[in-house]
């Protein structure tokens, strides 16, 4: 581990190649896991593209918006340098090698799925992705545990889904206006002085 | 306890497939796929109990075993793990023959990308006027609480479709504790689960 340079000047900004072959290395690093750390790492340490701080506000960004954490980044990346055509640039190099591996794995499955003995393995490692998928929910409960509407509002729409099916799409189009009208920023002092209406 | 969970899939009804083209097929699963881009909040999982219903209940691209296994697969391959919808697209395109799946399989990845990209594109060229603005915050904090109660009907979702004996359910609720409270990667769990299937003590 490197100190972090905060002092060092910046490298000048990345050309389109230059962010494909980028994203292309952090998605190569992260082989295992841990995609956010490295790509934190070879944009702010490595290539000094941004400041850490730069960075940050990227993954803000990227976990506000929808679409996946770490592709959002790649085109946060992107855009930031070279507008539309970065971002695709970034993104490309981000999926291209493991979304390429993901469909060889695919296409072996598809042909091979009725196969007794890998159908017994796979069984098995089904259950571990499910206790995965379970976690998820618990992994951001605790953020949430001193809010009771937030609560609430949780288990209302876990209920409406899992117990009476109600589809997504509906459901967050429905419950998402009415969620935001509650946590709407008020003024920090409830009772508003009034000559503030003129 | 099991057997409540499972209920509810195992009963499911056989899934009749649209008759359809190969472009159709390849149309219909594009377009299903832009439409959710915009619904993937809290990054990307919460589609998941919406690509269980499209693909396994609407379309018939996937039998339910298929689609956790693909659930699986995804999770286990390295990057991001919102690449499975490559994998349904392959799973749709299938029938047609390897060609075709492939190609469904890359319409199906940029059509739940494309959507997403361009807002995110947006956002990040208007982040200062955004950052301060009340409907930012109201969105940050309104939609977070939705998000959590969509990711535990998700779990709950992925749990019945994994549809695995008493031993496999167990070792679902270990898994899960253990990845709250332990840092061990998950390829670990993945391995050695996959290690009791061949053994025949978790199945199907």
């Amino acid at each position: 581990m490197t100190e972090s340079p905060a002092l060092s000047p910046t490298a000048p900004a990345p050309g389109l190649r230059q962010l494909f072959t980028g994203m292309l290395m952090v998605a190569l690093s992260a082989f295992g896991g841990g995609l956010s750390a490295w790509s934190q790492r070879i944009i702010v340490e490595q290539r000094r593209w941004m400041s850490n701080e730069e960075f940050l506000t990227g993954l803000t960004v990227a976990r506000l918006f929808p679409g996946p954490n770490q592709i959002n980044m790649a085109v946060y990346v992107g855009t930031y340098f070279r507008g539309l055509g970065g971002a695709l640039a970034a993104l490309s190099g981000m999926l291209l090698v493991p979304f390429t591996l993901l469909m060889g794995v695919g296409l072996l499955y598809f042909e091979f799925h009725r196969l007794p003995e890998l159908d017994r393995v796979l069984a098995g490692v089904v259950a571990a992705a499910a206790g995965m998928a379970l976690s998820m929910g618990f992994k951001i409960l605790d953020q949430y545990w001193k809010d009771p509407v937030a609560l609430l509002l949780a288990a209302v729409t876990f209920l409406l889904m899992a117990v009476f099916h109600v589809r997504l799409v509906p459901l967050v189009l429905v419950a998402g206006p009415l969620a935001m009208a509650w946590y709407w920023p008020r003024p920090s002092h409830p009772p508003a002085p009034p000559a503030e209406s003129r | 306890m099991p057997a409540v969970l499972i209920g509810a899939v195992s009963a499911a009804t056989t899934c009749t497939p649209m008759r359809l083209n190969d472009l159709g097929h390849l149309l219909q699963v594009m377009g299903t796929f832009l439409g959710l881009s915009l619904f993937s909040l809290g990054g990307g999982n919460t589609l998941l109990a919406e690509y269980h219903h499209l693909s396994v209940e609407q379309y018939c691209w996937l039998r339910p075993a298929q689609f956790a296994d693909i659930y699986a697969l995804a999770e286990a391959a390295p990057g991001p793990s919102s690449m499975i919808v490559g994998l349904l697209g392959m799973g749709a395109g299938w029938p047609e023959g390897p060609g075709w799946a492939l190609l469904s399989a890359y319409g199906a990845e940029i059509a739940i990308l494309l959507p997403s990209t361009l807002l995110m594109v947006v956002a990040c060229l208007s982040w200062n006027r955004l950052r301060d603005s009340p409907w930012r915050v109201a969105f940050e904090r309104g939609l977070g609480p939705i998000t959590l109660g969509i990711l535990f009907a998700v779990g709950v979702k992925i749990l019945q479709t994994a549809d695995t004996n008493a031993a496999g359910v167990f070792v679902s609720l270990l898994v899960c504790v253990l990845m709250l409270r332990t840092r061990i990667s998950p390829l670990w769990f993945m391995a050695v689960a996959g290690g009791l299937g061949a053994f025949g003590l978790i199945n199907r």
